[in-house]
């Protein structure tokens, strides 16, 4: 008889649920804006996606919640999105050993053990610069939609400089920037490259080692990680679906629980 | 399941005796402190409280009091007031807080620190004791009396000790000036001897948690090392420290620990956040998780270097860890971890104590690199719970200790 775990990640900005088998098939993955209550949201996408799947609640063996609103989400264990960000890649790259990982609020590298267990991580403390909050607040400010960005930036010459010690100030920058005539592109590569520097510092503290695997939904935006790869000067491997990386190694940990 | 994880000492009430005593003695010094010649000096945590003991003077720290302005929840009113001086914030809680309290000693706790006769600061703790005792000295308007030991890049060399000896000579001359009395050579060698024996009594009880599963906590080393600060050198804290010693060993012996099912040991670096003493090494202790040893409290708990008292005094004072090279800081951490069995360790990168957190990304490379166990860097502040996120660092310590599973 088959078996299904669920794998919830509630973040600051979105929320995502996976699906999973016994046989460590992902039947199904969604994501949502978290809004007020991530909890409620996550309710309604896991009945919705187990729904997709011609199944119920009922039908699931366990389930795991990780992310800032795991404590509100009933469910067998609560994890931190480090630990299951781990899990998740190591799932899907067997060769990482170093992770990036950059949401909506949060950036964090994660250094991997030969075990693929967590042997140190290191995280922005009290600051969004170099989150993808960064990077919505410039999209905003710019009238740009994040899916245009690693195009735009592709085209950029001359990328300008942007602080990237305040996120609120950085904005104000780029207005500036924008009535100095700078062009769009170029103003966004330079937003791309502050978030790039903003991480590839943070990755000096843990240190870092092939295979990069670069996750998270900012991931999404090639713009940041031609950027960063370039600052690191290592290729990045970076998931067909990075946002929900950290929910799928909930859903692999949910997996474990029943094992144990 | 247990509600309550960690187990109390039975010395507390002791601790709360001997401390009151302490607070209420000191408190009071302006109707004893005339008639008896006995001038109140606030002096720097590592400062030669020996020599002063010597010249019967009464010691207050402002460190201290600090901390217990923390423990009641006045830190951030006190900071204001002094940042609403000028102060910035970017400068040690425990200045801005006493330099609060003094500045309104109706906000804060025991009526704030009573008067004192002149200040005694050694920077073998950090450079800002001197802007800060300068400060009180301006406004107090009495004699500032300041002990510079140099930054030891590896041993004590023979001339930074001489430097240090001179100086303490000078010192004790302007004690006399200050005091009217001249050094008493004997009372200073009891003074020496007493404040050995209670190093001594201190360390032996910390040692005693190297057995599994260990007989304290963090909670235990901060709130129990008060006397070892504030009474060196008197027998009250000697006999506190016998009593606290004898309640360790007997728990050894009975198999009791301070956290219930202890299965994760950890070293403690930094000073202790103290508004969230007990709140934040529950999160540890509700897993398992016990912190068997620290650098801070064993601080203390280091033995007498050799030679006269005033010799001795010169190098103990200026040999302090935090007046030390980062590789002795790791090899103190490393030795720690070692000696007591440790499965990790925990940082505080303290945003007021910039020596003892600056280097502190360094130090836990090289330890994490040598002793092969993990090592958490959180970010808060001893005193100013402005600076403690909890949701961030909860989630730090649980992905911290979700690798020991």
């Amino acid at each position: 008889m088959q078996k299904y775990f669920v794998g919830v990640d509630i973040g600051s900005l979105t929320v995502k649920v996976v699906l999973l088998n016994e046989d460590l098939e992902t039947l199904g993955m969604v994501m949502n804006r978290a809004g007020f209550s991530g909890r409620d949201v996550a309710t309604r996408l896991t009945e919705q996606l187990l729904a997709d799947s011609g199944l119920t609640t009922q039908d699931v063996s366990a389930t795991v919640a990780t992310g800032y609103g795991r404590v509100t989400f009933p469910s067998d264990r609560e994890v931190s999105e480090i630990t299951c960000q781990a899990k998740g890649i190591i799932h899907l790259f067997p060769s990482a050993r170093t992770v990036i990982d950059i949401g909506g609020q949060d950036s964090k590298v994660i250094k991997l053990s030969q075990n693929g267990k967590v042997a140190d991580f290191a995280m922005n403390d009290k600051c969004a610069a170099g989150t993808g909050r960064f990077l919505e607040v410039m999209a905003t400010a710019l009238e740009v939609e994040w899916q245009e960005i690693g195009e735009l930036v592709s085209t950029s010459e001359n990328p300008t400089k942007i602080s990237s010690f305040c996120t609120v100030f950085a904005e104000s920058e780029i207005i500036s920037q924008v009535s100095a005539g700078a062009l769009k592109a170029d103003i966004l590569a330079g937003v791309c490259e502050s978030v790039a520097s903003r991480v590839a510092s943070m990755t000096r503290r843990t240190g870092l080692e092939p295979d990069i695997v670069f996750t998270g939904g900012v991931a999404h935006n090639q713009g940041v990680v031609n950027a960063l790869a370039k600052q690191l000067g290592f290729p990045l491997l970076v998931s067909r679906e990075p946002v929900i990386t950290a929910a799928l190694g909930a859903a692999l940990l949910a997996r474990e629980i029943l094992k144990a | 399941m247990a509600k309550r994880n960690y187990r109390p000492l039975v010395s507390v009430k002791a601790l709360q005796k001997t401390m009151g005593r302490y607070y209420a003695i000191t408190n009071y010094h302006r109707y004893w402190g005339k008639p008896l010649r006995r001038p109140l000096a606030w002096v720097t945590s590592g400062a030669p409280v020996e020599l002063l003991r010597a010249f019967k003077i009464h010691s207050a720290y402002p460190e201290q009091y600090a901390a217990i302005y923390s423990a009641r929840k006045t830190t951030v009113a006190l900071c204001e007031i002094a940042e609403a001086a000028g102060y910035s914030q970017d400068l040690c809680s425990y200045a801005r807080s006493n330099i609060g309290g003094v500045l309104r000693p109706d906000l804060a706790p025991l009526g704030g620190m009573p008067k004192p006769d002149l200040l005694v600061a050694c920077n073998n703790i950090c450079g800002t004791v001197l802007k800060w005792y300068e400060v009180l000295a301006r406004h107090f308007n009495v004699p500032l009396l300041v002990l510079d030991t140099p930054f030891l890049t590896a041993e004590l060399t023979p001339q930074a000790k001489d430097y240090v000896l001179e100086q303490l000579y000078a010192m004790s001359a302007d004690l006399e000036k200050i005091t009217g009395r001249s050094l008493d050579e004997k009372n200073l060698v009891k003074q020496m001897r007493r404040s050995a024996e209670i190093t001594s009594l201190w360390k032996e009880t910390r040692q005693y948690c190297q057995a599994s599963p260990s007989p304290l906590n963090a909670p235990d080393f901060f709130i129990h090392m008060a006397p070892i600060v504030v009474l060196r050198g008197s027998q009250e804290g000697i006999d506190y420290y016998r009593k606290l010693k004898a309640e360790v060993k007997e728990r050894v012996e009975l198999g009791q620990g301070a956290v219930e099912n202890e299965r994760i040991r950890l070293v403690w670096d930094n000073i202790a956040i103290w508004p969230q003493l007990f709140t934040f090494y529950k999160m540890f202790a509700d897993k398992g998780a016990c912190f068997v040893s620290d650098t801070y409290s064993g601080g203390w708990a280091i033995e007498q270097a050799p030679g006269t008292p005033m010799e001795s005094l010169a190098a103990t004072y200026t040999e302090v860890f935090l007046n030390r090279s980062p590789e002795f800081r790791a090899n103190q951490l490393i030795n720690l971890i070692r000696e007591y069995k440790a499965d990790g360790f925990v940082m505080h990168s303290n945003r007021s104590c910039k020596p003892y957190s600056l280097v502190q990304e360094v130090i836990r490379r090289k330890v994490m690199s040598e002793t092969g166990v993990p090592g958490l860097m959180i970010e808060a502040d001893m005193a100013d719970s402005r600076a403690y996120a909890e949701e961030p660092v909860r989630n730090r310590v649980q992905a911290f200790l979700e690798t020991f599973e």
